[in-house]
């Protein structure tokens, strides 16, 4: 609870601007969901065949899964607020349109022959009957669809469109759990709030709540516009997958080009999701930058002859080689470390037994005992390769979650695990991690990937970016991971701090 | 004699000029008959009630004139004009409609209410006003009280006046009720059929009356029609068709002792009445009048004595008649 409050504190600014954008896209997504939905329910009053047709095209929607849909949008409509707002609004129509049609075709038909008795004219009925009469319906459908918008949108973090998931995202990556309460409960009270906000504002007569929408969209217009005229020239957005690691790695980005090129505003998109996300943003334009593994890029990205040595120099000049003619990418000098897979001990193991590389490990393999994550027990680049290449022969092998094989280990409930070689749990257990001697492991140093058109037009950028070339060690990196994940400190903290340690940066 | 003539003005001595015209009307809905080849007419100022069992089509005829309903063949005018060929807002906006139950609009005040085709309109808001007020406070509800009420606010009696008041507003050519008070109580009812009487009397307004009780026709019609299964069966002065029922259906309808009972000729076979004396100077009634015909005409003459069918009736024997009738029942 204690370390909950503090990190309140320390990050109450964050999360307000978090609960910000999160307000606005939700805020943003509702609108134009109504602007679509009513008018709609309100045309198909007479067409009741046409009101089931579009009744069960919003409810198949409705069963699209919500990260299918952000993916989906990506190729077309880019990355950040805009494909999060598209989403939400195909969700928020059904629940929206379902309610005010119903609302508006289940008039008392008494009601209805008195209004035509009358010689109400199509509009006059609609407003002053039939819209007042459905108004419990349809705001009732509105704040269903509030709700939900304000729940989904913690999805936009996923694509870079901010908002409470953020914190979501990052608590589960970065196994921090204040941040994800603070996102959760901060969404939760959002839609709470606003549900009781419509219920308050469905006893305010119509007019005043016209008036009230439209001074409301008029002031968020107007904001927006305001922001987009305010910002600077040249906004280079720099996007990161999943996790401390890229969010430091990008922060440090950030203020290097920053510090050379005055007239550049960097926008960073941390934790933005996976490799694909990336990548086809990257490719559209949507983003300019993100530091990419070079063994990411040799196993998933580009097509690669068969047997792909696992030498780091080789490696990197075969995938800027690849990525260059496939793509037409520029991928610039990696740094030092190396974020492999490596099979982990415990330090008193290493001692106890001289282990110091895989070899020395395959002469006690037969008293250990080890716990790999599903994939490296079964895929052919994970334990049965070892097994072939270096005679590794475990007494047991567990299959466990990746996050409680450190645990495990550390617990003395087996011998070995798997591990990626800059994880900060290897510095927090006090683990010791073994040399691949024959370079089994595929290399993963990290780089910075661009379009050869970007690095044509950013020559200042490139230069900046190059100065960590051949920098940060693996237990750098180890002991900066370790600082964010574990000790929770900002990503961008951590990131000057190296930078200014290192001389990269004055200040 | 003087009074005779006056007397008589009220109830026939309008001009019976055509108002509303029935030709060879037939409504079908989907091959069935509603309406079977239907001819009518119906005169100005007068209160016509359309009769008949449920599922009669006496409500299809009703909606016809308005055209909520669209007849299959036929035509109908009025005022010798076609109301297909007339534009259907403006047709409605002269006629004034009452429903079942008052159908109120439940998101509006009464006021709202009754002003509803005024505000569509575009009255000055005072004139308004002061309209529904005037209504109001002629159909028995205290505008003061009732303007800001809202219609869940509203007894079934008083919703219906707030109906009537929202059918007279915009002073309609005529106006249209369709079975208004099926759904009050007894009381209530009795009182809303004795307001349309009296409304109608005032305004001197044509009214079209849908009703399937043959009491409520025969207490409220100048002239009524019977309709079954879509015919026309008969058409005529209450009395008339008491008198001379077309056929046995219409015989039996309104064959019940407490309908005939009404009947001034029940009266004097009840037992009432003495022979006619020098000095007398009674006002001839003819026996297929009403008890109430008697009353409306001692409401305007106190002393009035009345001979019918040779005996003298004088005012006190209509309480007394009535007194022994109630205990009968």
């Amino acid at each position: 609870m204690n370390s909950f409050t503090s990190y309140i504190a320390k990050n109450g600014s964050a999360l307000i601007d978090s609960l910000g954008q999160h307000i606005f896209i939700s805020l943003i997504a509702a609108i134009i969901a109504i602007i679509i939905a009513v008018p709609l329910a309100i045309a198909l009053i007479n067409h009741r065949r046409w009101g089931e047709f579009v009744l069960q095209v919003t409810s198949v929607i409705q069963t699209i899964p919500s990260l299918a849909v952000l993916g989906l949008l990506i190729p077309l409509v880019g990355i950040g607020t805009v494909p999060a707002i598209i989403a939400l609004v195909l969700y928020a129509v059904m629940p929206i349109f379902q309610n005010t049609y119903a609302g508006l075709t289940n008039i008392d038909p008494l009601l209805i022959e008195a209004a035509d008795a009358f010689g109400m004219s199509r509009r006059f009925k609609l407003f002053r009957v039939q819209i007042p009469l459905a108004m419990p319906m349809i705001l009732s459908g509105i704040r269903i669809a509030v709700v939900m918008i304000i729940g989904t949108a913690t999805l936009a973090a996923l694509i870079g469109g901010g908002g409470l998931g953020t914190y979501i995202i990052t608590g589960i990556q970065t196994n921090n759990n204040n941040a994800l309460i603070a996102g959760a409960v901060l969404s939760a009270l959002l839609a709470i709030l606003a549900s009781w906000l419509i219920k308050v504002l469905a006893k305010v007569s119509f007019k005043k709540l016209a008036v009230g929408v439209a001074i409301l969209a008029a002031l968020v217009a107007g904001g927006t516009i305001y922001h987009e005229a305010t910002q600077p020239k040249e906004t280079i957005t720099i996007a990161g997958k999943m996790g401390g690691e890229p969010e430091v790695l990008i922060n440090m980005y950030k203020d290097l080009i920053e510090a050379d090129n005055s007239k550049v505003n960097v926008v960073l998109k941390p934790n933005f999701g996976g490799t694909s996300f990336l990548f086809k943003g990257l490719q559209s334009g949507k983003i300019d930058i993100y530091p990419e593994f070079t063994g990411t890029v040799l196993q998933s990205l580009v097509k690669t002859p068969k047997n792909v040595s696992h030498n780091p120099k080789t490696s990197y000049k075969l995938a800027k080689k690849l990525l260059n003619k496939q793509y037409g990418l520029d991928y610039l000098k990696p740094m030092k470390y190396q974020n492999d897979y490596a099979l982990a001990v415990r330090k008193s193991d290493a001692k106890k037994y001289d282990l110091h590389n895989l070899t020395d490990l395959s002469r006690v393999s037969t008293e250990f005992t080890a716990a790999f994550d599903t994939d490296f027990a079964q895929q052919k680049d994970g334990y049965p390769g070892l097994k072939k290449d270096y005679g590794l022969d475990f007494k047991s092998v567990k299959i466990m979650e990746p996050t409680l094989r450190y645990a495990a280990l550390a617990n003395k409930k087996v011998n070995v695990t798997d591990a990626y070689t800059t994880d900060p749990q290897v510095r927090e257990y006090h683990l010791v991690t073994l040399k691949d001697n024959k370079s089994f492991f595929p290399t993963y140093q990290g780089a910075p990937l661009m379009t050869n058109q970007f690095a044509r037009s950013h020559k200042g950028i490139v230069k900046s970016l190059n100065k960590l070339s051949g920098k940060i060690t693996t237990k750098q990196m180890r002991e900066m991971n370790y600082q964010v994940t574990v000790k929770h400190k900002k990503a961008s903290v951590v990131a000057r701090q190296f930078l200014v340690k290192e001389g990269l940066l004055t200040k | 004699m003087k009074i005779r003539v006056v007397y008589y003005h009220l109830v026939t001595g309008r001009k019976e000029n055509t108002l509303i015209e029935f030709k060879d009307v037939t409504k079908k809905y989907d091959g069935q008959t509603a309406l079977n080849n239907l001819n009518l007419t119906i005169h100005d100022g007068e209160l016509f009630v359309l009769v008949g069992p449920s599922g009669s089509g006496k409500t299809t005829l009703l909606r016809m004139i308005n055209q909520l309903v669209k007849q299959t063949t036929g035509t109908i005018k009025i005022d010798d004009q076609d109301v297909t060929k007339v534009d259907i807002m403006e047709l409605r906006h002269q006629i004034g409609y009452v429903l079942q139950a008052g159908a109120l609009f439940p998101n509006m005040t009464v006021e709202q209410n009754a002003g509803i085709q005024l505000e569509q309109f575009n009255w000055d808001v005072r004139e308004k006003h002061d309209r529904i007020c005037e209504l109001l406070d002629k159909v028995g509800l205290d505008s003061k009280t009732f303007l800001n009420r809202m219609p869940s606010e509203l007894s079934g009696g008083e919703a219906q006046r707030v109906g009537i008041v929202r059918a007279l507003a915009s002073q309609p050519k005529f106006i249209l009720m369709d079975e208004p008070f099926s759904a009050l109580d007894p009381l209530s009812r009795r009182q809303l059929q004795e307001l349309v009487v009296k409304l109608h009397k005032e305004l001197s307004t044509t009214i079209v009356f849908v009703t399937h009780d043959m009491q409520e026709a025969i207490k409220l019609a100048d002239r009524l029609a019977v309709i079954h299964n879509g015919d026309l069966l008969q058409l005529g002065r209450p009395r008339e068709i008491l008198a001379n029922p077309a056929n046995d259906f219409v015989a039996e309808f309104f064959d019940d002792s407490t309908t005939r009972s009404l009947f001034l000729s029940q009266v004097t076979k009840t037992g009432f009445g003495r022979l006619q004396e020098d000095g007398d100077e009674p006002v001839t009634l003819d026996d297929s009048k009403t008890i109430f015909d008697w009353a409306d005409l001692l409401n305007q003459h106190p002393r009035q004595m009345i001979i019918v069918d040779d005996l003298i009736l004088e005012p006190q024997d209509l309480v007394a008649y009535m007194a022994q009738i109630g205990q009968v029942d």
